[in-house]
Order: structure tokens, then C-alpha cells, then sequence
């Protein structure tokens, strides 16, 4: 409702006003370029690559936070298969993100209740604000939406976040079970955020390659990465990288007994789906698996989404054994259903079947 | 001008604000408008109904036979200072009470009430509830709300298509007012302090009309003919539990009922502006709707059902989540008892605190039948495994907020005026 009055306040003074809406309307098209053209099924450069201004951390129990923001700019949302493009608002002034991880184990936290009000002098600009799970090549998982603030000035921001929704295990297996609120103070001005860094890539946009993690705070906070394969605990058993996974690089791997927290005796078998060249994980997807030994048909699962902090974010079922030599195929019944920046779109959607030689 | 504007503000949005806002000017502003025209209530309260929910029979239906709830809602809550409430003050509830009904017939346009006792109330008493009766305190149903727990004593709903009959009930009950449509009223006794207002409405054309509050975006997306903000129709009569079902079988308090409200919040931007109206009807109905085209406009083409049980969405609820998106009343189906829905629905969309707003009000015969509904309506179960987060693409939990919540009993007439844990 801001914004009406706004504009209905600034009709008064006619010149002021619209010199007011073409910068603004100037910086947000030169800063949204047009989507790369024949976009790969697959993770890709995208037309742009924004920094971020960092707000502050805070903590709250075992969790800790980060709030941040860039400029306001298209996503993507995902339900089932379908992926539609959320544009940017008028009234949209940042891109609001919010990074959460464990202050134990330093495990980044993909997915949660995560909800944001945003006051100022006591007035309400943002209520509740449910902020999406998201993807984002440069500042990996994080939960984040474009939002209206008021203009510069200092804002109160309230998170309220959790409990993990995810199984937690290992180190974690009796932790962020919990709800906890945290409040930061937010010094928005528009200068500074015009001040973000932002580079147009001409000359890469659209190749199958991504930007790499930026990193927040110098190297002070968690980038919530994976760990790479052959540092996967266990007995890393194969992967798969293809046109069926719709890029994501999935590995396997076997815990001769499962993590902390997970019932059930025999063979703990991981799988890991992750974002190429950035490691990131991809939460919410409805996984399955069969084990496949000498033709017999000895496990079928459905895997089970978890947070444990050695193998990170991953999909996970209990079965008897596993061999050298056993086929395992794995079934997608829906595709990470993660909002996603520009560059990850088209990537994880259309994903198929595969199968794997263990 | 056109007679039903006046200085740019509709005639229905102007007595939904007065509502909101109350007071005499509010109450003679909404009467000047509106003027209803009606008969007066029963001299003989003995013609009422024996339950004081029982309003089905005095609502107006639609041409599929659905119930339509009155258009103007408020639920005023009281504390009650005397501990016990004595015989005297029971006494002046009752009469303040049948005053008012004398006023206004029991229907849609007149009267509609129910007064109900929190357990805040009965703990005053040296004895407890009887076990026909389950009435905990209210608490957090799901793992990531944090609702505060109702603290008043009493809550009176007072419901009527006309806005100025619900201000001037609540008035005529605060001693503000001498008569109401022409017959003298009296005022509850002084022990009674009135704590909270809730106001709101329900019903095509009112949410579009309020709709320029904190949660909806500016873009004015509430459609004209939607009943409540999220732009649907609910209330389908298949989806709603009976009078019967809802009401207290045995003990002191057989033919009441319980009530559960809750203070929900609503933030639509995402839902207006970002999702589209497949993720619109697959989250509010379910995922077979959005698929198959079912539900047109705001779902008057759907009948006297949400065709949620003819489609089999509950039984397919767990493929639904593990295919990435579920319904909420796909999710909430699954509460059936023999087949029948568990609770009443009697909520209300409200613009109390300038943020929209709804105050789920629902009846059932066990608070417990609310919280079973509210499981599974929650989906956690279908979120442990499947691709649905605990709020996200899992019906509408991504756009609520549960601010607060209260239980209270609504006990058979005979007993609705300050009643003892186990009334004689």
C-alpha cells in the first residue's frame, strides 16, 4: 500500500516525480539485460553477476545468521516441474537475503521456516515475510526475496526461523529442532546499494559454466558447498553428471553404519545431489533408489532428505549391504524444488532415471 | 451520484470500517447507510434453538445449497472480575442477552450469536470441567508457530448481514445503548470488561473492497467475486462438519459445542505476484485441480463441494508431496470421522491492525477434533520424506501466520450465561 500513496503524493509535483521514476527506471533496465538467449538445460553464466552488502550477523541459540542484500532481480519458482519467472516489482527496492548456519558444526542450513519483518520507527514495512529456500551461483543457499523497504533509513529486522524441517544426523542429530528469533539492524540507503558491484558477461553469459562462490565476509563465513566427492566420508561408490540429471552432479556413498540419529542396522547409503563446478546442495527433491545385485532386486527405498554435517545435505536410506558391482537406479519424483537465480533455471528440472554401477 | 457511493468509498466498504473502528458515531454513520429494515426478535426465547450454534437453519443457502455465513462478523471478548461470578450477574448476563435477541430475528440479517467460556474462565472454580467436555488451553499445533495463548474469560460472536446490527448488539451488551430497533435492551453487569475486539467479514465483494491493507500488494489482485483475501470460495457444504457433528453428546453440557479461533495472518504479495494460479489452485485445492482446469474463477462452478474427495486428492496426498506440491484442502480431507468432516468452519477475513487478517473460527465437538484437523492440515507428516518444505508448495502455510489462539466453550442456551464447570 506504500507505494500508491507514494506516488499518489508525488503527483503534486509533476517534474520531481518523473525525474525521480526514470532514474530508477533507467538503473533497473540497465541492470535486468535480457535473459541469455537459447538457454542450455543446463547451469549456464547468466547475463549478470551482482555483489551484495553485507548487513550484519547475528546469533541465536545454535544458529547463526547473515543478512544481506543486492539489487531487487528476477528468480525463479519451482512447483513439480514447473518453473515460472518471478519478476521484479515497482515497489521491489532489494533483493533481502538471509544465509543461516549451525555455529557448531558450521553446517549451512538449505531449508526452514524463515520469516523476516521489517519495522521502522516502530511502523510495520514487512510482515512475516516468508522468505523462499534459494540458489544463487555467487552466495549459494540462502533464503531470500525481493522486497519494498521505505526508502533510506534504519530498519529493524526480525527473523524467525525454524525448526529444521530436514532429518538432522550426526553432530546435528539433536539440534535446530528448535524455534528461535534474532533481530538485526538494517542501514539501508540507496546509494550504497547503487554501489553494489554489478558486471554484465557479454562474453560468457550463457556457456555451461557458473560464477563462483563469492565468499561473505572475506572467508570468515561458511559458503554452504558440499564437501567435494573424494572427501565424502565412507566408500565413495560412483557418480553421475548427464543430460538425465539435468546437470546436477550426483555421488554415492556407503557409511558402514548410519549417523547418529538414523535408526535402522546395516549400510548407510548417501546421495549426494549437488550443483556442478559450485558444490552447492539441492534440497527438496523426492528421491528413490533401487539396489540391483547379480538381477535381484535387494533394497528399494525411498531416500530420506538429511542434514549431517561430514556429508552435508544429502539423501539417505538404511540398506543390508552394498557391493562392489551393484546396480543402483535412482528415481526422481520431483526435482530440487528450490527457487532459483538467473543461471539455474533451466538446470535440475527435467531430470530422469539413472543408473549407476557401484 | 451513484446512491450506493458515497465520497468515493462504497457503501459495503464503508460499514465493514465502521465495524472495524465501532463506537456510537461509527454505529449511527452504518445505520444512516445501511438502514435495515427489520423485524423484531421472538418475545419467547423458549422458540430459539436449544444450541446456541445452531444457525445453519437461519442462514440464507446459495443455489447450490450451501450454507452463506452472515457478511459482518465481531467476536468480543470479556474477563469476568467476580470469582465465582455471582447469581446476580448471572442473572444480568441472561436478561442482557434476551434483550437483544428480542431485537433482532435469528437469521443472516438479524441476530446470530454464540457466547463461550475459555478455560481461564472455569479455572476460577474450585472444581474441574466434566470429561464430556474437552477444553485444554490453547497451544502451538504445529512446530514452527508460536501463537499466544487467548487469556479472556468470555468471547461473544455476533454475527448479521447488516454491520450496524453487530455494532449495535456489541454496544447494546456495553451498556452504550438503551434500544435497538426499537426495543429497550439492557447492558451486562459492570463485572464484565470488555479486552479485545476482533472484527471482519465474508462474502463476494467485501475482500476486494478492503484490500488496501499491510499483506495485500498494491496491484488490488482480490478478485470481485471472492469471499475471502485468497480469492476462493470456502464453506462448501461438503467440507463442512453438521450441527450435529459438532455438538456435545452427553453431560452438563450436551447440545453445546466447542470454538476454536485463531488470529492468522495473511502476507499475499508472493501469492498474488509471484505464484501463478496453477500454484494458486494446486496449493489452496489440490494438485489434480490445477492439472485438470477445475476450479473457475473463484470456485462458484465447484458446487456444494471443494471436489477434493471425488478426485481422491486425499488418498493421493503422499504421491502429490512427493511430486512436489500438495493442497491444503486436499491435506485437511483427510480429517474425516465415518466419512464426515470434523469441524464447523465460521471464519471471517478481518483488516484489524491495518493487516490482512483472518480469524479462523471453527466448531467442533472436542477442541481435540480441531487439532487433529490442524495436523493434518499441516502436512509435517508429508514433509518428512517428500519434496513439500514444512511451508513451502505445502498448501497455503507459506502465506499464514498464526498470531493468536483461544478455546472456548459454547455451552446449550440454558447454560450460556456464566456458568459453573458442572451446571445442575
Amino acid at each position: 500500500m506504500r507505494r500508491r500513496r507514494f506516488l499518489a503524493a508525488a503527483g503534486g509535483s509533476l517534474a520531481l516525480s518523473t525525474a525521480g521514476c526514470q532514474g530508477l527506471l533507467q538503473s533497473e533496465t540497465t541492470r535486468t539485460p535480457p535473459l541469455v538467449e537459447n538457454r542450455p538445460d543446463a547451469v549456464y553464466v547468466p547475463s549478470h553477476i551482482e555483489g551484495m552488502e553485507m548487513v550484519g550477523t547475528e546469533t541465536s541459540g545454535r544458529y547463526r545468521f547473515a543478512l544481506s542484500y543486492s539489487f531487487p532481480h528476477r528468480f525463479w519458482l519451482v512447483t513439480s516441474d514447473r518453473v515460472r519467472k518471478v519478476d521484479i516489482g515497482d515497489e521491489h527496492s532489494v533483493h533481502l537475503m538471509l544465509s543461516a548456519w549451525d555455529t557448531e558444526t558450521e553446517t549451512v542450513i538449505p531449508t526452514s521456516s524463515a520469516a523476516v519483518t521489517v519495522t521502522r520507527d516502530g511502523d510495520t514495512v514487512l510482515s512475516d515475510r516468508r522468505l523462499w529456500s534459494m540458489l544463487s551461483q555467487n552466495m549459494g543457499v540462502h533464503f531470500g526475496d525481493n522486497v519494498a523497504l521505505d526508502g533510506d533509513g534504519t530498519y529493524e529486522v526480525r527473523v524467525n526461523f525454524g525448526p529444521v524441517e530436514t532429518r538432522r544426523a550426526g553432530a546435528l542429530a539433536d539440534a535446530l529442532d528448535d524455534q528461535v528469533e534474532a533481530t538485526l539492524s538494517l542501514a539501508f540507503s540507496q546509494a550504497t546499494l547503487d554501489g553494489v558491484s554489478y558486471e554484465r558477461l557479454p562474453d560468457r553469459q550463457g556457456q555451461r559454466d557458473a560464477e563462483a562462490p563469492m565468499g561473505m565476509l572475506g572467508e570468515r563465513l561458511p559458503t554452504g558447498q558440499v564437501p567435494p566427492m573424494a572427501q565424502l566420508p565412507g566408500t565413495v561408490r560412483g557418480d553421475v553428471r548427464e543430460t538425465a540429471t539435468g546437470d546436477a552432479h550426483v555421488v554415492v556413498t556407503t557409511l558402514s553404519a548410519p549417523p547418529a540419529g538414523i535408526d535402522g542396522d546395516g549400510t548407510y547409503l548417501a546421495v549426494s545431489a549437488r550443483t556442478p563446478y559450485n558444490r552447492y546442495p539441492l534440497p527438496f527433491m523426492s528421491l528413490s533408489a533401487t539396489l540391483t545385485r547379480r538381477g535381484e532386486t535387494i533394497a528399494s527405498s525411498d531416500l530420506t532428505a538429511t542434514l549431517e554435517p561430514d556429508l552435508g545435505y544429502h539423501y539417505g536410506a538404511v540398506v543390508d549391504s552394498v557391493e562392489s558391482g551393484d546396480t543402483l537406479d535412482l528415481t526422481v519424483a520431483a526435482p530440487p524444488q528450490i527457487a532459483r537465480h538467473e543461471g539455474y533455471e533451466t538446470a535440475f528440472v527435467g531430470m530422469d532415471a539413472v543408473s549407476l554401477t557401484l | 451520484m451513484n446512491p450506493s457511493r458515497n465520497g468515493g468509498v462504497s457503501r459495503r466498504a464503508f460499514v465493514k470500517s465502521a465495524v472495524a473502528i465501532g463506537g456510537t458515531a461509527a454505529l449511527a454513520a452504518c445505520t444512516s447507510r445501511e438502514q435495515p429494515a427489520l423485524q423484531t426478535g421472538p418475545d419467547d426465547p423458549a422458540t430459539l434453538p436449544t444450541r446456541q450454534h445452531a444457525w445453519n437453519d437461519s442462514l440464507r443457502t446459495d443455489d447450490h445449497g450451501n450454507d452463506v455465513p452472515p457478511r459482518h462478523h465481531a467476536f468480543v471478548q470479556f474477563d469476568v472480575t467476580e470469582t465465582p461470578p455471582s447469581d446476580a450477574d448471572r442473572s444480568a448476563v441472561e436478561t442482557a442477552l434476551r434483550s437483544v435477541e428480542r431485537a433482532y430475528p435469528h437469521s443472516n440479517e438479524g441476530l446470530l450469536m454464540t457466547v463461550g467460556y475459555s478455560p481461564s474462565y472455569f479455572s476460577r472454580f474450585g472444581s474441574a470441567l466434566p470429561d464430556s467436555v474437552d477444553l485444554p488451553e490453547p497451544q502451538a499445533l504445529a512446530p514452527f508457530e508460536s501463537p499466544e495463548p487467548e487469556t479472556a474469560d468470555m468471547g461473544v460472536h455476533i454475527a448479521s448481514d447488516y454491520g450496524s446490527v453487530v455494532l449495535g448488539v456489541e454496544q447494546a451488551l456495553r451498556g452504550e445503548r438503551e434500544q435497538l430497533n426499537g426495543v429497550s435492551v439492557s447492558a451486562f453487569p459492570e463485572t464484565l470488561t470488555r479486552t479485545e475486539r476482533r472484527t471482519g467479514f465474508i462474502g463476494e465483494g467485501l475482500p476486494a473492497d478492503h484490500q488496501d491493507v499491510e499483506g495485500i500488494p498494491d496491484s488490488d489482485p482480490v478478485p470481485e467475486d471472492a469471499p475471502l483475501y485468497m480469492g476462493f470460495e470456502s464453506g462448501f457444504s461438503k467440507s463442512q462438519a453438521s450441527e450435529d457433528r459438532v455438538t456435545i453428546s452427553d453431560g452438563p453440557f450436551a447440545g453445546g459445542t466447542t470454538q476454536q479461533l485463531s488470529k492468522i495472518r495473511l502476507d499475499l504479495q508472493q501469492w498474488y505476484e509471484q505464484d501463478d494460479r496453477y500454484h494458486r489452485v494446486a496449493t489452496m485445492f489440490c494438485p489434480a485441480h490445477a492439472e485438470a482446469g477445475t476450479v473457475e474463477g473463484a470456485g462458484q462452478n465447484l458446487g456444494d463441494s471443494n471436489q477434493v474427495a471425488e478426485r481422491g486428492c486425499p488418498a493421493h496426498a503422499g504421491a502429490d508431496a512427493e511430486a512436489g506440491v500438495v493442497g491444503h484442502a486436499q491435506k485437511s480431507a483427510r480429517a474425516r470421522r465415518d466419512g464426515e468432516p470434523l469441524i464447523l468452519r465460521r471464519d471471517f477475513d478481518s483488516t484489524d491492525d491495518g493487516q490482512a487478517t483472518v480469524h479462523f473460527l471453527s466448531l467442533q465437538e472436542r477442541i481435540g477434533d480441531f487439532v487433529a484437523t490442524r495436523s493434518l492440515m499441516n502436512g509435517s507428516d508429508l514433509a518428512e520424506d517428500g519434496a513439500v518444505g514444512q511451508r513451502t508448495n505445502n498448501g497455503i502455510l507459506q502465506y499464514m501466520t498464526v498470531e493468536r489462539r483461544g478455546n472456548y466453550l459454547v455451552p446449550p442456551r440454558s447454560h450460556r450465561a456464566l456458568p459453573t464447570p458442572n451446571p445442575a
